[in-house]
């Protein structure tokens, strides 16, 4: 048995192996019931305190799914819980002209956001379209972290898809959320072409053989965890990461230290 | 705490397009419960849903003879073309050892109602034998389902793999309106707060455990509900006792 399985089946989490979610998302969505969809701080730190999550990173559904909300429904939940919290900032390129006005104002809100969240199979978009190419531009030039929503086959956000703003973006810090999903030879393609591209766990470990897949083929340098909180489970996550046979120095690299590189100069 | 774990949820037998991790014997599902602490489960063969009901329950049959940890179920067909559900039908599962049955309508080309079955699922539902049903497969719609419990309304149902999105807009009102319906956790502990919340709902009498396996991750379900905010009552019930509470209670 791994030492750290040991100490998480005992005690919840583990003192040396602290936790990073670098996919999340806050607030109520339409589509589903979340037992914890409405932010309140004192819950939050409770529900991360006792997962062992040191970080949570995220993008307010509302700020996804209304232009007339935007990024202030990141900015408010970051500002009561700045220890355990930071945003991305939620693109929509529907509203370039949004877009155009984050991008300007990013300066404004460092102590808030680490990049920028793209979410374009909803948003029906691609993510080399030019309406996001202020925030691409911007997130080149300063190593922010940019998370995308991938899917296997989408025209969207698919592993073609990323290839292209890989190659135009080396200094952007890509995370592909879901590791385009289901498409895992060309997730472990990308991963070994870019360095400035990783793979995230969010829907990978809802089931058995994709993470055991990219591991075996790339190692965990290139891996970080994920959620999608509220949606999923931190404890369900995190036991699903190791029971996937992987060795105790690779599910320190996917559950802190990768992210601890990432986020080192922006938090 | 250490839990007691009753495995509800798990699959032998290797799929027709594969599976990561599946297992094809009993011994080598045991094993795998052996590494992880599960001391009994449930278990139903794939080739019961993919190939033929009929040699796929018999294949079952023979895995768990093997082992005293292991507890079968059959999938059932409408009674009229006899394929499985016979006069000794009742007495052959306590024979085999098998506890429950399952049955996928939608994939086996049937309708699961009272047109087809309405002796058969009053007398089930006398002698308090599970019928489990999941949404993780061609099995049933969630409309299907309604109407089936509104129909049986004493059934003793456990739903399996019961989304990857939280359900809860669907499974409370059956959770509130009939009190012989259960859901299994595996998919439950993957929704944030949902075993809590179910839990303040309901109780903790209506959740029993599973894991999925081969499919999903079995330390995911065991951490999940060990960690879990409600108490340790709470959590001995869904992970052990409230199965064999339904299994006491069937009558074979
Ligand atoms: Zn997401």
């Amino acid at each position: 048995m791994s030492d750290l399985w040991k100490e998480f089946l005992e005690k919840g989490k583990s003192e040396g192996c602290p936790v990073y979610d670098m996919h999340g998302h806050m607030g109520s969505y339409s589509r589903i019931y979340f037992p914890f969809g409405d932010f309140d701080p004192d819950i939050m730190k409770h529900r991360l305190d006792r997962t062992g999550i040191k970080m949570l990173v995220f993008c307010s559904h509302w700020t996804l799914f209304s232009p007339d909300i935007g990024n202030k429904a990141n900015i408010v939940v970051v500002r009561k819980l700045p220890d355990r919290l930071r945003a991305y900032c939620g693109l929509n390129p529907n509203y370039p002209e949004i877009i155009e006005k984050d991008v300007e104002e990013f300066e404004k809100y460092r102590d808030v956001f680490v990049g920028f969240k793209l979410l374009a199979d909803y948003h029906r978009k691609p993510i080399s379209d030019d309406a996001y190419k202020p925030a691409w531009k911007y997130a080149d030039k300063n190593g922010l972290i940019v998370l995308l929503h991938t899917w296997g086959s989408s025209p969207f956000n698919g592993p073609e898809q990323v290839r292209i703003v890989a190659e135009r973006y080396p200094g952007a810090k890509i995370l592909m959320g879901h590791s385009c999903h289901g498409e895992w030879d060309k997730t472990i393609k990308l991963i070994k072409d870019f360095p400035n591209v990783y793979a995230e766990l969010c829907a990978v470990v809802d089931d058995r053989g994709g993470l055991e897949q990219i591991i075996d083929a790339v190692g965990s340098s290139q891996i970080v965890f994920g959620t999608d909180w509220p949606w999923f489970n931190h404890h369900y996550y995190i036991g699903a990461v190791l029971d996937s046979g992987i060795s105790d120095e690779d599910a320190h690299n996917i559950f802190h230290r990768n992210a601890e590189k990432l986020l080192a100069a922006l938090v | 705490m250490k839990l007691k774990f009753f495995d509800a949820n798990v699959f032998i037998g290797r799929p027709h397009n594969g599976q990561f991790g599946s297992v094809s014997t009993s011994e080598q599902l045991v094993q795998e419960m052996d590494k992880q602490g599960i001391s009994k489960a449930i278990v139903w063969h794939i080739f019961q849903y993919e190939g033929s009901i009929v040699e796929g329950n018999r294949m079952l049959t023979e895995e768990i003879s093997k082992s005293e940890r292991l507890y079968g179920c059959w999938t059932i067909l409408p009674p009229q073309t006899q394929e499985i559900i016979k006069d000794d039908f009742f007495k052959k599962m306590k024979e085999n050892k098998i506890v429950c049955v399952n049955a996928f309508p939608e994939w086996h080309r049937f309708v699961l109602d009272n047109v087809a079955f309405e002796h058969f699922l009053v007398e089930l539902s006398e002698r308090k034998i599970p019928l489990f049903l999941t949404m993780g497969r061609t099995c049933i719609t969630w409309e299907g389902l309604y109407r089936l419990m509104k129909e049986f309304p004493l059934l003793t149902c456990v739903l399996c793999d019961i989304g990857i999105w939280g359900v809860d807009r669907y499974t409370w009102p059956l959770l509130e309106k009939f009190e012989n319906f259960y859901l299994e956790s595996s998919q439950l502990s993957l929704e944030e707060g949902g075993i809590e919340a179910t839990v303040r709902r309901f109780g903790s009498e209506r959740i029993v455990f599973g894991t999925g396996f081969p499919v999903q991750y079995q330390k995911a379900a065991i951490l999940q509900l060990t960690h879990a905010d409600i108490s340790d009552r709470d959590k001995e019930n869904i992970a052990s006792k409230n199965l064999e509470r339904i299994l006491q209670k069937e009558q074979l």
